[in-house]
């Protein structure tokens, strides 16, 4: 049937959307007016509150920041920040691939209060998280706390628990990225792949981590992103020992309450460079990803 | 699963046993005693007022970041998302800069109601915006057609149909901008000056029940924030399940 | 006569979507648009609706000057292929949609919406959410809500679409007894010949902007205006000169007829009771031909025989267009 029935008539046709829409813009009064409002509104509430920040960082040119960067303790802080930073991300990571599959592939009594648990960190004070932990893992009379505390570890006041109050702070934002990715790719691939041969790791590696690499890179920049400026729950946990368990965050703080404003925003400029970066990467990658 | 009770579960757990440790009438006391009412008061009703106030620009910023095309449109975008990324301390210097003593514009708040109110409305300004924005966004314009196929006028339609679809998440965006109001703390400390009865918010007055070593007070009123938390995940749960039944 | 379209033109950026358009529907008909998938068809429907503008022409609904009107004066019912339901409202709100809006006394209202679910067979899922109908029940209350409102014409895009084969021919036989009982002028756009063949009184056939031919259905399969609209209407092949249906080409086992081809059987498929060739003429052209199965058997017909065609007499038969080989 060579030149015969409608196919071929078909596929001539041009390959246009049929329905195509004018882009339906009606530049009507209303729209200018709404554009005004909103413009104006994040104009006062962010814009120009923010730049001011980084104008006042720099009233003498770069010299706050150099200044900042040569203080020792200072350094420490930022150390300290970005080192707590990575090893939330890291637990995060992988602790957010476990649940993400946990959530998406398996059922069992629970999920669905687990799931809305899920957001608590999200909606629970920094304050409230700090305390937790402090009553569990404080090294005086905490619930595991002098038992950690016998083994020689201890969390409250040092590292540890810096690193768990903003792991804590941090956790829902992996898990939130990966479950609609995994829900949309299903197990149709990993099938295809089991009844090729490959075991249960390779399948992970082979297939589910290449199709979920752009969630977890969405992931890791909002937790890097949070991680870096908790301050509430680290507040609680840290005990803020110069040179030792202060954070950027705090420095801000303590910095400003000392009058020492010219270090509070230029540490701030720092804080809030990092941020806006993680935003304007997430806004880049993210529409290029979704054709 | 270990790992999430570890660290999530049995410390806030932990919260609310400390709280009941001393039995009702204690909590009870606690949560009245004057400064701290006075502190949850505060709390509760700033954060109400903020979220309805997001409530009403939410929907207005995501509706124009979706319908309108016009230049510096991802400048808007990038705007929205910096409350959420930037750390709550930086939020506070950053607001305090525009709003607090040597302000450019000549208004000072510092250390006044106001201040918390402002403090709130920066950290919740994403939530409500971007529930509504996707939800907007796979609005089937065929509808809308529908509706003025079937002699609907343009307000009747977003009046009658629009908002309508955009409820749910309007909704959850406002629960979600009430309960970090709620818990909000670290752009209030710079920013608010913390005064017992006029500007102290309920993150505050735990914070100082800890550093007072009163543990039992602090987890009292940590307490009734969690509930509040809790409340909250409970309506954002129901209203997915909505959504999810109409389909 | 109902719709009047006349001299429209409308382009999306560099494409052209209509081309100087002029057509003429008539009243109380069910009038079909049929074209291949991004010829126009619906483009040219939803500005009969108001849904789109026009660059150039102009669009009179019962005699009334229409082509400024906004939709919602328009009085026109639209059903979409996606069915666009008001998901948050039940099924009689969304009838009763068009209604409220015309501020219709209450229990009128209730009135007119339990009549149409009873048309359209829905009464008992009145209080239902859309969620919980099937995609056919879907459409058949978009239906009856744009009948709601007592439109001048009812317009339909692809309203069968989306629904898989065996509702959508349902559907098809129930909006055409529907048709006849509601009277209403309709006017639906497909790109599937076979239904518009089945339910329309009139056919428009759209191609690339343009209207290529109107006319019934009959009309149209047997006085084909050109090329396009016989290839789009049904089976086509090519002998010498000319565009023919297989099914009207004579196959004789010896040279009986004057100007008869010489060619050879490639390929051979029995479908039922007809059997389809593929003939390799001595000219170079591979014709296909349909025969009965008794006509192969008598002549002792398969693959490598050689055989003679001719059209046949009284065949439809349109000359070859070049491009459409």
């Amino acid at each position: 049937m060579a030149d015969t029935l409608i196919a071929p008539v078909a596929d001539e046709a041009p390959p246009v959307e049929e329905r195509r829409r004018s882009p339906r813009v009606r530049k009507t009064p209303v729209t200018y007016l709404l554009r005004f409002i909103v413009t104006a509104y994040l104009f006062f509430l962010v814009a120009w509150p923010v730049s001011l920040v980084v104008t006042n960082t720099f009233d003498n040119g770069w010299e706050s920041i150099r200044s900042l960067l040569e203080d020792p303790d200072m350094v420490v802080a930022l150390q300290l920040s970005a080192y707590v930073a990575v090893w939330s991300v890291l637990i995060n990571t992988v602790f957010g691939v476990g649940m993400s599959l946990l959530l998406v592939r398996y059922e069992f009594p629970g999920k669905r209060a687990l799931n809305a648990l899920l957001d608590l960190p999200l909606s629970v004070s920094p304050i409230v998280v700090g305390l937790a932990l402090v009553l569990v893992y404080g090294g005086r009379n905490g619930w595991f706390g002098p038992t950690l505390a016998g083994w020689g570890i201890d969390v409250i006041f040092s590292t540890p628990g810096i690193i768990m109050a903003t792991t804590f702070v941090a956790l829902p934002l992996m898990i939130r990225e990966l479950v609609p990715v995994l829900e949309e790719i299903g197990i149709e691939q990993e099938q295809a792949a089991e009844s090729l041969g490959a075991n249960g790791l390779q399948r992970f590696w082979r297939i589910t981590l290449p199709s979920i690499k752009w969630g977890i890179t969405y992931g890791v920049v909002l937790t890097l992103a949070r991680s870096l400026g908790e301050f509430g729950a680290v507040k609680v946990v840290s005990g803020n020992v110069l040179g030792q368990t202060r954070t950027a965050t705090l420095a801000v703080e303590e910095k400003y309450l000392n009058f020492d404003q010219q270090g509070a925003y230029a540490t701030a400029f720092l804080l809030a460079m990092v941020s806006v970066a993680c935003i304007v990467i997430v806004g880049i990658i993210r529409p290029k990803n979704h054709n | 699963m270990i790992w999430f009770s570890a660290l999530v579960l049995i410390p806030l757990a932990a919260v609310v046993v400390t709280a009941i440790d001393g039995g009702w009438d204690v909590f009870w006391a606690t949560i009245t005693n004057g400064q701290t009412a006075a502190a949850i008061r505060l709390t509760v009703f700033t954060a109400a007022g903020v979220t309805a106030v997001n409530v009403v620009m939410g929907p207005l910023i995501a509706w124009v970041l979706v319908r309108d095309r016009f230049w510096g449109k991802s400048v808007l975008e990038v705007l929205i998302d910096i409350p959420f990324a930037l750390p709550t301390i930086v939020a506070g210097l950053v607001l305090l800069s525009l709003y607090g003593t040597g302000s450019p514009i000549g208004i000072d708040i510092a250390n006044q109601r106001p201040a918390v109110f402002l403090a709130f409305l920066f950290v919740t300004l994403p939530f409500v915006v971007r529930m509504v924005q996707p939800v907007l966004e796979e609005l089937d314009r065929d509808v809308e057609e529908a509706a003025a196929s079937l002699g609907a006028s343009r307000f009747t339609t977003f009046r009658r149909i629009i908002l309508p679809s955009l409820t749910p998440a309007i909704t959850a965006g406002a629960a979600l901008s009430f309960a970090r109001g709620v818990s909000e703390y670290g752009s209030l400390v710079l920013l608010s000056g913390n005064l017992p009865f006029k500007t102290e918010v309920t993150s505050v007055r735990i914070l100082s029940s800890i550093e007072n070593d009163n543990v039992a007070a602090a987890a009292a009123v940590a307490t009734v924030l969690l509930a509040i938390s809790l409340a909250v995940i409970v309506v954002l749960d129901l209203i997915q399940r909505r959504v999810a039944a109409r389909g | 006569m109902s719709i009047e379209v006349s001299g429209l033109n409308k382009k999306f950026g560099d494409f052209v979507a209509l081309d100087d358009v002029n057509v003429t529907i008539p009243t109380g008909q069910l009038t079909a648009l049929l074209g291949p998938s991004g010829g126009g068809k619906s483009t040219l429907l939803r500005i009969i609706a108001g849904l789109e503008k026009a660059d150039t022409g102009s669009v009179s609904i019962e005699g009334v000057e229409a082509t400024h009107l906004p939709a919602q004066k328009r009085n026109v019912g639209f059903v979409f292929q996606h069915y666009a339901v008001f998901k948050h409202m039940t099924v009689a709100k969304n009838v009763a949609f068009g209604l409220e809006i015309r501020k219709r006394p209450k229990d009128e209202i209730e009135h007119r919406v339990q009549e149409l679910l009873k048309l359209v067979h829905l009464s008992q899922f009145a209080h239902r959410l859309p969620s919980q109908l099937s995609g056919g029940q879907r459409q058949r209350m978009a239906l009856a809500r744009a009948l709601a409102v007592e439109p001048s014409v009812l317009l339909l895009d692809e309203p069968f679409g989306a629904l898989d084969a065996k509702v959508r021919k349902e559907l098809r036989d129930w909006l055409r007894r529907l048709h006849d009982d509601v009277h209403v002028t309709t006017v639906f756009v497909t790109h599937d010949q076979e239904e518009a063949m089945e339910v329309a009184d009139e056919i428009v056939v759209i191609n690339e902007g343009r209207v290529e031919q109107v006319g019934s259905p009959d009309q149209l399969y047997d006085e084909p205006a050109n090329d396009f609209v016989m290839s789009f209407l049904g089976e086509v092949t090519h002998l010498g000169g000319i565009s023919l249906r297989p099914h009207d080409i004579e196959l004789e086992a010896s040279p009986q007829l004057a100007g008869s081809v010489e060619g050879t059987v490639s390929r051979m498929v029995r479908i039922g009771f007809e059997v389809r060739l593929t003939v390799l003429t001595v000219d170079g052209d591979e014709v296909s031909v349909v025969v009965t199965r008794a006509h192969a058997r008598s002549h002792g017909l398969q693959e490598g025989s050689t055989v003679w065609l001719t059209p046949a007499a009284g065949a439809t038969v349109v000359p070859r267009m070049a491009a459409a080989v």
